[in-house]
């Protein structure tokens, strides 16, 4: 494992090297004086795309303004850029005399921002690079004729979902907002949430074609500063073409590539996220997708659905001891069947026993094969499931549950308890509220079965103590992956297998937070006289 | 990574393939057998195996086949008997699932000994079987009778054998860690329950035997068959077996009949309590057994009316005697067997080490001496769900 981690940072190394090297797409210059090289070198760079607006026209009385307005058609607000750009520039100007007192030690461009444009969101553009920037995120830009200079509106105003209800990690009492692919609609909804002036977002630009935006958002006073650090450092080192998801992020500053267990947690859900943030978490928001990063991530917090804290804490409890059993059912239904049919016999009933056997007649494999058979076929109904057109839909569940289901047992190729065990699988993998880690299971699943059609009992014991070793090992920016079970905190056992009624969980989870003590009513009983 | 794979893969691969599964058994690879019948041959033992069908048993529409197959072999040494069943089974046979050993009951008179070594020793046996003698017939022969209801005879006799312990209490279910200290034990003789065969042992073989509404030929539950060292000696009656389970404390729950005025009552014991303590009176061992026993009136087939206590005291009376008339039995008989099978020298040499090592080598005669004082106490509290016997008002 040791080795790997080097090899990993040998790679990384290798990627700082390429850093140097600056990307070459287009050259920094500065905007010339005069307008009309501008726009060609706009028109130029750009290829003429049809979807950049460029409109030239003259201002002031005496039509002694020459300006021109971009901006790209979609991604800016149409009405805004009539109303609240061309609109005063074209007329109101006018009307002025460019000439007069008020205007003379001014150039246009001063007369522009101070007098013309009605709007709260304006910075100074000096060249073509953040000329490009601005335009191409949908702000409005314009260049006037004599000025090395222009000025960036924001107008970015383009069609989007609207917050819809997740459809991810879905509860049945809780906020129903999900985070939409805008980014200032997703750090508005946690703003919204949280409304503390500690509550800090850090934006930067990540991808060197995409540009996408990607915010930090933390609690200040609550969160580790060298947390923050770490994830500032680790996103500057991504060097990378395009950002289309939160996982090309993900990949590139997780702490362990080689692992079947997700080191970061990602929701749709903008309460699952404040949580974290009021935990000293970070959260990482990125332009262009609905699933928001939360680190560190432990290995409970994948077992947690914010569910769990809005219905009493006894169902918290039932329903995340479900989860954990659900997880080993997951992972070891098909292993252990395996095992104890093909070694173990002793250790069933009689009567299952024979209930078994006589499931087993005739059947013409061995049972890993059968299992691994029915697995596969289940997986590929999953993936074809979530793949497929909605359309088709009611067909797979038709193929899934009566061809292959009946007809297989009915045709004597695998046994009904098989069918059973996957079921069972297949189920109880659905339990876990974190998609990310019911794939692990799906992996880890089949190791598993082999290791039980080869040593039995004693495989599946070394292969679960193998995964336990390497869930030790785990890191997630600094915290332990398995922590609150190893390191053993006895303080954060009130809040990881089981939950805890609200009032006793007054301290934040170690590893994560510098400020460990959070406002909680000590007791909720009133007063008894 | 590259180095890692290198280097893991072809042992990896080496582990999967060269241990080929090793010691892997499907399912339908094996027959699961039920019963293991031991008998006397001439060139050693006759063992014959009950395997199961299981397809023939869970199955919605089952054929004409049985059930269960028994399969018989001959060996020297009983494991090699055991291994000479391959000849003869399609398929390996697994002994893990073995709910009864059967031993015929010439195998028992000429003893027992020897074949346990092997099935306590063979690792596949689980060693949670019942043991039982076939009284009067061979093992071979019970385990071809098939049974109704349950279609394995070897469950039957199994789930017969512990209803009967714990609601009729003249059986004993013996498992093998219990035999065998019993048998290699000081001071203590075995005991196996006997298994009857009832009607003609041919019919019992045939499909018919189950078909019909009252089977001709049966497997009954037996009374308990006495040892002495490793060789059945002889057979207590149902009286005796139901008295040696009392001073056992062995009795769950059973019916105690006395008479009453012109007829009789039962008495249902729900609970027993057996404490035997041992003193020595001029080196002659005296056995205290004080037996509390809790019961309930289930059936009043006479006009005494047990809602005045003084009747109730009456029948606790009865019930006393009647049980101490039975322990009273067992005890005789086991003297005339000559076979401590109650365990009164293990309880003398518990109490009194250094006077058993002295008693040990005559035990024999010196358990003929043994007294045994009875103290029984009878309770009975309840009197079912109706308090006065129908019979009483029709005499009214």
């Amino acid at each position: 494992m040791k080795r790997i981690r080097k090899l990993g940072e040998r790679r990384r190394k290798r990627s700082n090297v390429n850093e140097q090297t600056p990307p070459s797409s287009h050259n920094v210059s500065s905007f010339h004086f005069s307008l009309k090289k501008n726009i060609e070198h706009i028109q130029k760079t750009l290829g003429e795309s049809s979807d950049i607006v460029i409109r030239e026209f003259k201002a002031g009385v005496d039509g002694s303004m020459h300006l021109a307005v971009f901006y790209t058609d979609g991604l800016a607000d149409k009405a805004m850029v009539q109303d609240f750009i061309i609109e005063p520039l074209m007329f109101d100007i006018r009307q002025s005399d460019l000439t007069s007192d008020a205007f003379q030690n001014k150039s246009h461009l001063d007369i522009l921002k101070t007098f013309s444009i009605a709007s709260g969101d304006m910075v100074p553009i000096k060249d073509f690079d953040i000329f490009f920037q601005h335009v191409l995120s949908g702000d409005t830009a314009i260049l006037i004729d004599g000025d090395a200079e222009g000025v960036a509106i924001g107008s970015r105003g383009w069609e989007d979902r609207g917050v819809n209800e997740p459809t991810s990690q879905t509860v049945i009492r809780g906020p129903k907002d999900g985070f939409t692919e805008t980014l200032r609609t997703n750090t508005a909804l946690i703003r919204r949430k949280i409304k503390d002036p500690n509550l800090w977002i850090e934006t930067k630009t990540i991808g060197a074609k995409t540009h996408t935006d990607v915010a930090l958002i933390y609690l200040n006073g609550v969160v580790e500063p060298e947390l923050v650090d770490e994830v500032r450092e680790r996103l500057s080192r991504i060097t990378i073409d395009g950002i289309l998801e939160s996982a090309n992020i993900e990949e590139h500053i997780q702490d362990e590539t080689y692992s079947p267990f997700p080191t970061i947690f990602n929701s749709e859900r903008p309460d699952t996220v404040a949580a974290g943030i009021l935990e000293g978490r970070i959260a990482i928001v990125i332009d262009g997708t609905p699933f928001v990063l939360l680190v560190p991530a432990l290995f409970v917090q994948f077992f947690q659905s914010s569910e769990d804290y809005y219905q009493r804490f006894d169902q918290g409890v039932l329903i995340r001891l479900l989860r954990y059993i659900s997880f080993f059912l997951a992972l070891l239904t098909p292993s252990a069947y395996i095992a104890v049919t093909t070694f173990h016999q002793e250790m069933l009933p009689t009567p299952l026993l024979i209930s078994l056997a006589a499931q087993r007649e005739g059947i013409p494999f061995p049972a890993l094969i059968e299992a691994i058979l029915m697995e596969l076929t289940f997986e590929i109904l999953r993936e074809a499931g979530v793949r497929m057109p909605r359309a088709v839909g009611s067909a797979i569940s038709i193929v899934g549950a009566l061809v292959l289901g009946q007809a297989a047992v009915e045709a004597g190729i695998v046994s009904n308890a098989m069918v059973i065990v996957v079921s069972i699988t297949a189920i109880s993998s659905f339990v876990m509220p974190a998609f990310n880690m019911a794939i692990s299971v799906r992996i880890l699943r089949f190791p598993f079965m082999i290791l039980a059609a080869t040593f039995g009992l004693f495989g599946i014991i070394l292969g679960l103590i193998a995964m336990v070793l390497h869930l030790c090992g785990l890191r997630s920016f600094g915290a332990p992956y398995m922590s609150p079970m190893a390191p053993l905190i006895m303080n954060d056992q009130k809040d990881a297998i089981i939950r805890a009624p609200l009032w006793s969980l007054s301290s934040r989870p170690a590893f994560m937070s510098e400020n460990k003590t959070r406002n909680q009513t000590p007791s909720p009983k009133p007063d008894s006289k | 990574m590259k180095f890692i794979v290198c280097r893991l893969l072809p042992l990896v691969i080496c582990l999967i393939t060269l241990t080929s599964c090793w010691s892997s058994k499907e399912l339908n690879q094996v027959a699961i057998a039920t019963a293991i019948g031991i008998d006397k041959s001439d060139d050693g033992y006759l063992l014959s195996v009950q395997v199961l069908n299981p397809g023939e048993i869970v199955s919605q529409n089952p054929t004409s086949r049985a059930a269960v197959t028994t399969y018989r072999t001959t060996g020297g040494t009983l494991f090699e008997a055991f291994r000479r069943l391959t000849v003869e089974a399609p398929r390996k046979v697994y002994f893990s699932h073995v709910q009864k050993v059967v031993f015929g009951e010439e195998l028992a008179e000429s003893g027992i000994l020897k074949t346990l070594d092997f099935l306590s020793r063979d690792h596949e046996m689980r060693t949670d079987f019942l043991l039982v003698i076939a009284k009067d017939t061979k093992a071979d022969e019970l385990l071809k009778i098939l049974t109704p209801m349950d279609k394995i005879p070897a469950s039957k006799m199994v789930s017969s054998l512990e209803m009967s312990e714990k609601n009729w209490a003249p059986t004993h279910t013996v498992k093998l860690d219990e035999l065998i200290n019993t048998l290699v034990g000081d001071g203590v003789e075995a005991v196996l329950t006997g298994i009857n065969l009832k009607g003609d042992p041919e019919i019992g073989i045939d499909m018919k035997n189950v078909e019909k509404v009252d089977p001709p030929t049966t497997i009954q539950i037996g009374n308990i068959g006495v040892f002495k060292g490793d060789k059945l000696v002889g057979w207590l009656n149902e009286d005796e077996s139901k008295g040696f389970n009392y001073l056992q404390d062995n009795v769950e729950s059973t019916i105690i009949n006395v008479p009453c005025s012109e007829n009789s009552a039962s008495v249902e014991v729900v609970n027993t309590n057996t404490k035997l303590k041992v003193q020595l009176r001029n080196h002659i061992p005296t056995i205290t057994a004080t037996v509390r026993i809790e019961g309930n009136v289930g059936d009043v087939e006479c006009s005494t009316d047990f809602t005045n206590p003084k009747n109730l005291e009456d029948l606790e009376n009865k019930v006393e005697n009647d049980v101490k008339d039975k322990m009273e039995k067992s005890v005789k008989a086991a003297k005339e067997l000559n076979s401590d099978i109650f365990g009164f020298g293990t309880l003398l040499y518990r109490s009194n080490p250094n006077e058993w090592k002295v008693m040990k080598k005559s035990w024999d005669d010196d358990f003929q001496d043994v007294e045994v004082n009875y103290e029984v106490h009878a309770t009975i509290p309840r009197l079912g769900t109706i308090t006065e016997s129908f019979q009483r008002k029709g005499d009214d």
